[in-house]
This record gives structure tokens, C-alpha cells and sequence, in this order.
């Protein structure tokens, strides 16, 4: 049981690419976006402008932000069109009852530990889908159309505002947009919390090389697994 | 006075001369963002246009916009308020009051029927059938409906009109409701800012009279001209925000150079006015410039928005008043509790299941 019986290809390189990329992204929009919230790095002493301090970390979250949207922009395409059995979304069906059926309770229940099997996915189970979905996917579509709102509001009526600018208009202000911007910018230490736990984990229960698989490609099998 | 009289023949009545008269109309264009083209347009439809009748309301409010508009810089700018639009029905300014006064309001709406603009200063109190501000025996959401129906344009001065201000601030008691969720079948135009800046007053009025419509307006109903850009951009401290130079205290070194008051909870980078271009009192100065960080009056929902003097705002969390950082501190710390938990559990099943596990290396 505890051989490895098959060697599985399970994430192609287009997707390691992805989770790499976003993951240095969300690290650097996350601290660059405290620290604009709250610079507290000790002033510079000359004329203001030769100094960019505050410049900088806007710099580079904009920068990372763009970026982070181009990149979860190929994964979306990549989820609706590449040749990919894991990575595609066409498993992931929350509007079916069928999907909330049997795979899904078994594996909460086993989460929960309500239930002793724990099932082994290749790609993700169906909790991690959920997941994923609700953090990654609807967190990443949160921040990005706040943020773009709040990018476009430099040059009110130009490119940016004009095609984002009404999502202000949700949060009725622009300082009430920024608050909650900076609120749902926590999913992702959340996030990280839940992943690499339940990533370190599976691979001690599994012993599936989860954990290494992200960087090769391929998980181990030691059992059968029960697709 | 006759009602059909143009503001030429008042100005000529009050002896102001030509080259002020011209004076005004290049600063009026120059505020509205204008190409000194348009003068002339300004020009004629201040000498031929009748006067518009004016009903200006007060709803629930404090009076600082009239107070502000009065203290228009120019002085032909001043005479506006008075004289230039023919106020006829304002309770504040007016000698008459009670029924005398109802009486006007009745007949201008009546004589001037789809002709006169309805300025309204101060939001109206829906909670309770409106009897939070009782005008004349009725409430005045019925007023101010009423007023509204046969008005050519509605003009809502200051946040109260425009956002709610203060009073539709959690828990809004009253119900305190501004007029464009009241009014919807007008022509509308908010003027937020408490107060909002007199210049600005006078432009939205010389546009309507020099155009015959309402300005330009942005995603707010706010006239772009004076509302499209952020305090922010234009502010002449910008330099130390790039910087990162920043006051820490309001008795600091820092705050004695005049550096940046982001950190004093300044709300420029998210407030849309004019201040940091056309300023108060004559242009006098602005509220950064007089080293107090901007409260973001102009924007809605502001006094929820507080503390004023933090950058972060505070957000009901859980029936307590914590910023985002608390919050996510919180979630941080509970998915990380939960997580352990949950790890001891998966090793005491473990053990359970297989107490031989953890001796079976796997070389």
C-alpha cells in the first residue's frame, strides 16, 4: 500500500507557472498594500522631491497588481480552454445538486473526521475546489475591480474609470471602497493559513508529494484512487 | 421687482460697472473650465435672460451652505443669492414667514409652472411619515415632492442634499433621506461639500442660466467641472507624499514644515473638490493648507468613515469597532488556531487507526 505504484502528471506547466507568479504577487500586493495603508517606515531628511519612498511601494503594488490580473487572466483561459484534465474548471459545477452530493460529504465528512477514509484526489477534492473558488477565484475578482476602481480614479473619465469607475458606486464612496479593499486583502493570509496546512497535511496522510508536486509536476500514487 | 427682469438691468441698478460686470463673467467661465470663447455666450445670457425663479428649500440641515454661499468671493458673485436669481421662497432669508410665505411658494409654482429651479439645502427625515421636520403643518417630504413636481431642475446644495451628511450617519434615527433617492424624475444636480465652496455654487447656477440645462455630471450627479478630480492630485503637499515624509503629530517638526497629513487620517486621496484649486474665502486658503487634514466632506457616507484623524477606518466587526488590520489579525489568528486544532486531531486519529504508523520509515 505504501509503494509508489504510478507516477502521475498532474500539474501542467501552465498552471505551476500560474500558482508561482500569483503567489509572489499576493505576497507583494499584500505588504506593499499595508504599508500604503500605513507607511511607517521613518522619512527620508532632504528635498521631498528627490525621495519616493511612498512612490515606490504604490509603484509596485500597481505594478504587481497588473501583473497579478494578467495572470489570473491566463488561468481563467486556461481553466475554460487549455488541454488540462486537473486544471480545467469543468469538474467544478456549485449549481448542481449533484455536485454537493456523495464526493463532496464524504470528503468534509472526512475533514471533519465524521468519517475515517480519507479520499485521494489527483487533482483537487471538491472541498479544496469550493475553497479555492471562494478565496482565490472570488477574492482575486473582489480585489482586482476594487483596485482597478480606485487606479482609474487618478483620471476620472479616462480608460480605467470608464470601464471600472461604477464599481465605486456599490461601495458608495471611494474612502468606504478603500476600507473594504483593504478587509478582503486578509482573505489571503487566511488563505495561505488554510492551504499550506491542508497541503502539508495531505502529504503526510497521502503521502501523495503533494507539497514537491507544484514544482515538478507530478504526484505519486500509493494507492488507488477513487476517481 | 419685476420677475422678468435680466440680471443686467439689476446689475445696472446697482451700479456696478461694465468692466466688473465683464470681470465676473471671465471668472465664471474660467471656474466652469471654459475656453475664453464661451465669454461672450456668459455675456449675453447674463444681459438678455430673465432672472430664474428661485425656490430654495431647507430640509433638514444647518444653514452652512447659505452661510457659505454668501461669502461668495466676487462681489457681483455675492449679489447672486439677493438679486440675480430671483429668490422668491427662501424661509431662511425671507421677511415673511408662516402662511404669507407658503402663499409665494404656491404662486411661483403655479406662474412659473416647469420654469423655476428647486434648490434644496438639507435632506428630508422619512421615517415616521417625515414628522422629524415639520414645515408649515405638513412634513417636509411632502414639500419638497410637491415642489418637485413642476420644477424645471433640482439643485441639491451641500452633502446633506446630495449624500445625507450627518444626519443619515449610523443609525440615521430619522430616515434621513437625500433628495435624488426622493427625486428621481428631474433633472438633478448634487453640490456636495459641507459646505460646499461658493465659487462652485455660483458656477452650477451661471452654467444653468448660461446653457438653459445642468453641467456636466459625473457617476455622483456632480458637476465635473469642480468634482473631477481628487483633493489629492492637486495638492500642493503631494511632493512629501511621493516622498513618504509624513506628520506624526500635530505638534511635531514635521507638521511645523507642513509634510503630508496622510497619516493624520487626511481623506485628499479620496475626496473629490476644488479645494486645493479654487480654496475658500477669496482663495484664501484650504483646510490642508491650513495643516488640518481633510475630513472628505463632499464625499458620501464621511461620518461613517471615521475615526477622522486615522488613515484606516473603523468597520463594524462583531458588534465592536476594529479597523481591517484587527480583523484580519483575528482571521489570521483563527484559521491558524483552527488549523493546529485540527492537526492534533488528525494525529490522534492517526494513532488510532494505525499505531504502527509513525515506525514505518519508508526507506
Amino acid at each position: 500500500m505504501e509503494h509508489v505504484i504510478e507516477e502521475q502528471y498532474v500539474w501542467q506547466l501552465p498552471v505551476r507557472v500560474y500558482h508561482w507568479i500569483n503567489g509572489l504577487c499576493v505576497t507583494f500586493l499584500f505588504i506593499t498594500g499595508l504599508y500604503i495603508a500605513s507607511p511607517v517606515l521613518s522619512p527620508a531628511i532632504g528635498e521631498a522631491v528627490w525621495y519616493h519612498k511612498m512612490a515606490w511601494f504604490r509603484y509596485v503594488h500597481f505594478g504587481s497588481a497588473f501583473i497579478f490580473l494578467a495572470n489570473f487572466i491566463f488561468r481563467l483561459y486556461w481553466a475554460l480552454f487549455g488541454d488540462d484534465k486537473y486544471g480545467r474548471f469543468a469538474g467544478f459545477k456549485p449549481w448542481s445538486p449533484v455536485w454537493w452530493g456523495q464526493p463532496f460529504n464524504e470528503q468534509l465528512k472526512s475533514y471533519l473526521f465524521i468519517k475515517k477514509e480519507e479520499p485521494n484526489y489527483c487533482g483537487h477534492n471538491p472541498v479544496a475546489a469550493l475553497t479555492h473558488f471562494l478565496f482565490i477565484f472570488c477574492g482575486s475578482v473582489f480585489m482586482i475591480l476594487t483596485g482597478l476602481a480606485m487606479y482609474g480614479e487618478n483620471n476620472p473619465g479616462g480608460f480605467t474609470d470608464t470601464l471600472f469607475g461604477w464599481v465605486v458606486l456599490i461601495f458608495g464612496s471611494s474612502q468606504s471602497m478603500h476600507t473594504i479593499h483593504h478587509v478582503v486583502a486578509w482573505v489571503f493570509p487566511v488563505y495561505l493559513v488554510l492551504h499550506l496546512y491542508a497541503v502539508i497535511r495531505h502529504d503526510i496522510v497521502d503521502r501523495s508529494s503533494i507539497t514537491s508536486s507544484i514544482i515538478t509536476g507530478y504526484k505519486h500514487k500509493v494507492e488507488e484512487c477513487p476517481e | 421687482m419685476k420677475k422678468d427682469t435680466t440680471y443686467k438691468d439689476i446689475l445696472e441698478a446697482r451700479g456696478v460697472n461694465r468692466r466688473d460686470f465683464l470681470k465676473f463673467c471671465s471668472l465664471m467661465s474660467v471656474y466652469l473650465g471654459f475656453s475664453s470663447t464661451l465669454v461672450p455666450k456668459i455675456v449675453r445670457a447674463m444681459e438678455t435672460k430673465p432672472r430664474i425663479p428661485v425656490i430654495w428649500l431647507h430640509g433638514l440641515e444647518c444653514t452652512c451652505c447659505s452661510e457659505s454661499f454668501i461669502r461668495s468671493s466676487h462681489p457681483i458673485t455675492a449679489d447672486i443669492v439677493l438679486n440675480m436669481i430671483s429668490l422668491d421662497y427662501d424661509d431662511t432669508l425671507s421677511a415673511a414667514a408662516g402662511d404669507q410665505l407658503e402663499a409665494v411658494r404656491k404662486q411661483i409654482m403655479k406662474e412659473y409652472k416647469g420654469q423655476y429651479i428647486l434648490a434644496v439645502e438639507g435632506n428630508a427625515p422619512t421615517k415616521d411619515d417625515g414628522v422629524y421636520c415639520m414645515v408649515n403643518g405638513d412634513s417636509f417630504t411632502n414639500m419638497l415632492k410637491e415642489t418637485a413636481a413642476d420644477a424645471m431642475a433640482v439643485i441639491a446644495w451641500g452633502s446633506c442634499a446630495s449624500f445625507g451628511c450627518v444626519q443619515n450617519a449610523k443609525p440615521n434615527p430619522t430616515g434621513a433621506t437625500p433628495i435624488h433617492k426622493l427625486i428621481k424624475d428631474k433633472p438633478l444636480v448634487n453640490v456636495p461639500g459641507c459646505p460646499p465652496i461658493a465659487e462652485v455654487m455660483t458656477g452650477v447656477i451661471t452654467h444653468l442660466l448660461t446653457f438653459g440645462k445642468l453641467p456636466e455630471l459625473d457617476r455622483l450627479k456632480r458637476p465635473k467641472a469642480f468634482y473631477g478630480t481628487r483633493i489629492h492630485d492637486k495638492c500642493y503637499r503631494r511632493p512629501y507624499f511621493d516622498a513618504g515624509m509624513f506628520v506624526e503629530s500635530f505638534d511635531d517638526e514635521a507638521a511645523n514644515k507642513g509634510w503630508c497629513l496622510y497619516k493624520m487620517g487626511c481623506k485628499g486621496p479620496t475626496t473629490f473638490n476644488a479645494c486645493s484649486t479654487v480654496k475658500w474665502n477669496e482663495g484664501t486658503s484650504y483646510p490642508i493648507q491650513a495643516g488640518h487634514p481633510c475630513l472628505g466632506c463632499s464625499e458620501p457616507g464621511f461620518w461613517d468613515n471615521g475615526p477622522f484623524y486615522t488613515r484606516l477606518a473603523d468597520v463594524s466587526f462583531l458588534g465592536t469597532n476594529a479597523n481591517a488590520d484587527t480583523i484580519g489579525k483575528v482571521a489570521v489568528g483563527a484559521a491558524a488556531a483552527g488549523m493546529a486544532a485540527h492537526a492534533v486531531g488528525t494525529a490522534i486519529k492517526n494513532k488510532k487507526q494505525n499505531p504502527l504508523t509513525t515506525n514505518e520509515g519508508e526507506g
